[in-house]
């Protein structure tokens, strides 16, 4: 029992050990073949790229700066999220909303947070709110995508689901708790999903160009490494970014997602 | 007119209670105004006796299922009235619409939870509904990973726990396949004559209705209105391919070939 789920769970991850493993050959290859920058400066392999994630541990650098890079994404995440719910619920509901902000929300959807950077830098960080510059820019990235999320569950829900509901005489909030709320979920956390992949590159973004006075973050550590011409140091801040987002998505949301669909019958086995 | 509807006083209607479960009289349902609109029932009267079964037979647009959701209080009429004494009525749909995040259990038991049932009472009444639908060893499963015809009888119990004593059925067998469909007319004329529940089943199968019914309404097309009523005397249990099922079924048929051929001309 315990060695066929061994087995099981090491043919899963096979693939993608495979996959890493041809990854870091290529990546190694480019290395042994000599690419180098117009100025000279070498392509560090992954071995340099992992050292280099050593050393800055060892230099008591990389742990803050990921703390506090995650400590900006779950808060600006949790943010988005309120406020994406609030508004998804507002135009799914409100047909006159609908009407006004139902297209420019897949704009803003599809809109590069990026953008946002420099004026969240000329309002806020000028006037000395760096940490809610950030916010601004990781909200605006991923509220949209949680407010499509429930907008659009909300109007894949079978018309039979509210026909059933009259017909068992469900009102209010009765209609909510036993119909809407479950109906949406699977909606909402691949909203939710998307969302955090939008949050999480806004706000490498907005540390990359803002920085800030209360503390590096990965993008700081990246931009030093431009700065000081430290290619390894670059490539470990760029493999700990990588590295963040799938653990998220894997840990998190893809599991989640899973149980939910399987439960309703809308995924293999 | 829904004023009408709403206000007429409750004691005109007590005095028919004991043999009345539904009166339609004169209920016409008209979509869209103007030159576009279109009638789908018109003038439409019938008295359903308490404990009945009735089929409402037609071809597909003949307003047969309109007629149902404006008795379910799913829709509401243009003109006419629409009293239902005994209850408010429990439905079924031709799809099952068990909801897909909830076991067989906990979907049959929706309705009670929605009454605020207590936890013991709520398992003793869905025990008894699954063993009825003979679902009881599915209890714990998902919708999904029950047959067809397994859906629809979920969707019966379901209805059954509403507790109604007025059961609207639009259609509910007519995705099935034709053994599971026979199987489920056992057990709906079984249950129908342990609870002694009124039922009105929409149906475009005529021997379906005449194998279920103790009346047949034939509703004509465009617009939708009562069209020859027939009483089925003949005993039950009844089988699809009895020879009286078979007859009568016949005389139906004849009749609504015409007023579909009529309707096509």
């Amino acid at each position: 029992m315990t060695t066929a789920r061994l087995a099981r769970a090491g043919r899963a991850l096979l693939p993608r050990v495979l996959a890493i493993a041809l990854l870091t050959g290529a990546w190694q290859l480019l290395v042994v073949i000599g690419v180098q920058s117009p100025t000279g400066v070498p392509l560090p392999g992954p071995g340099d790229a992992v050292g280099a994630m050593a050393d800055l541990t060892r230099q008591g650098l990389l742990l803050p700066a990921l703390l506090n890079t995650i400590t900006r994404a779950a808060t600006g995440y949790a943010l988005a999220l309120v406020i994406g719910t609030i508004i998804g619920a507002a135009v799914a509901r409100v047909p006159l909303l609908r009407s006004a902000v139902g297209s420019l929300l897949a704009g803003l959807q599809a809109l590069p947070s990026v953008v946002w950077v420099p004026i969240a830098a000329l309002f806020l960080v000028a006037g000395g709110h760096d940490e809610n510059a950030m916010y601004f820019v990781v909200v605006m990235g991923a509220f949209p995508s949680i407010a499509m999320g429930v907008m659009s569950s909300y109007d894949n829900i079978p018309p039979l689901t509210f026909r059933l509901a009259r017909s068992l005489g469900a009102k209010g909030p009765q209609l909510y708790r036993h119909f809407i709320f479950s109906a949406l979920l699977p909606g909402y956390v691949a909203g939710m999903k998307q969302a955090w992949a939008f949050s999480w590159r806004s706000l490498m973004a907005a540390e990359l160009i803002i920085g800030s006075l209360a503390g590096a973050g990965l993008g700081t550590l990246l931009d030093n490494g431009r700065a000081l011409l430290d290619l390894p140091e670059m490539f470990a801040a760029v493999l700990t970014i990588l590295i963040v987002g799938i653990a998220v998505d894997d840990v998190i949301f893809s599991p989640v997602e899973r149980a939910l669909l399987r439960r309703r019958g809308l995924l293999a086995a | 007119m829904n004023l009408a509807l709403r206000a007429r006083p409750r004691l005109l209607v007590a005095e028919e209670a004991d043999e009345v479960a539904v009166r339609l009289a004169g209920v016409t349902k008209v979509y869209g105004k103007g030159r576009g609109s279109v009638t789908a029932l018109d003038d439409v009267s019938l008295d359903v006796g308490k404990g009945e079964f009735v089929c409402i037979l037609g071809a597909s647009g003949c307003g047969k299922s309109t007629l149902l959701s404006l008795i379910a209080g799913l829709d509401r009429a243009t003109a006419g009235r629409i009293d239902t004494p005994v209850a408010h009525p429990a439905v079924m749909f031709q799809e099952p619409g068990l909801l897909p995040w909830l076991t067989v259990r906990r979907n049959v038991e929706l309705p009670l939870r929605l009454r605020h049932s207590a936890d013991g009472e709520r398992r003793v009444i869905v025990n008894r509904l699954l063993a009825m639908v003979k679902l009881i060893d599915f209890a714990d499963s998902r919708p999904h990973e029950l047959s067809g015809g397994m859906r629809q009888r979920a969707a019966l119990a379901r209805a059954l726990a509403q507790d109604s004593q007025l059961l609207l059925m639009d259609e509910p067998f007519a995705a099935l396949d034709a053994i599971t469909r026979d199987s489920l007319h056992d057990d709906l004329t079984r249950i129908w004559g342990d609870c002694g529940n009124t039922i009105i089943f929409v149906t475009h199968n005529v021997r379906e209705a005449v194998r279920l019914a103790d009346r047949v309404v034939l509703m004509t097309s465009r617009p939708g209105r009562v069209g020859r009523i027939w009483d089925v005397d003949i005993p039950r249990p009844r089988t699809l391919d009895s020879a009286d099922v078979a007859a009568l079924a016949t005389e139906i048929t004849a009749t609504l070939r015409l007023e579909v051929s009529s309707d096509d001309r």
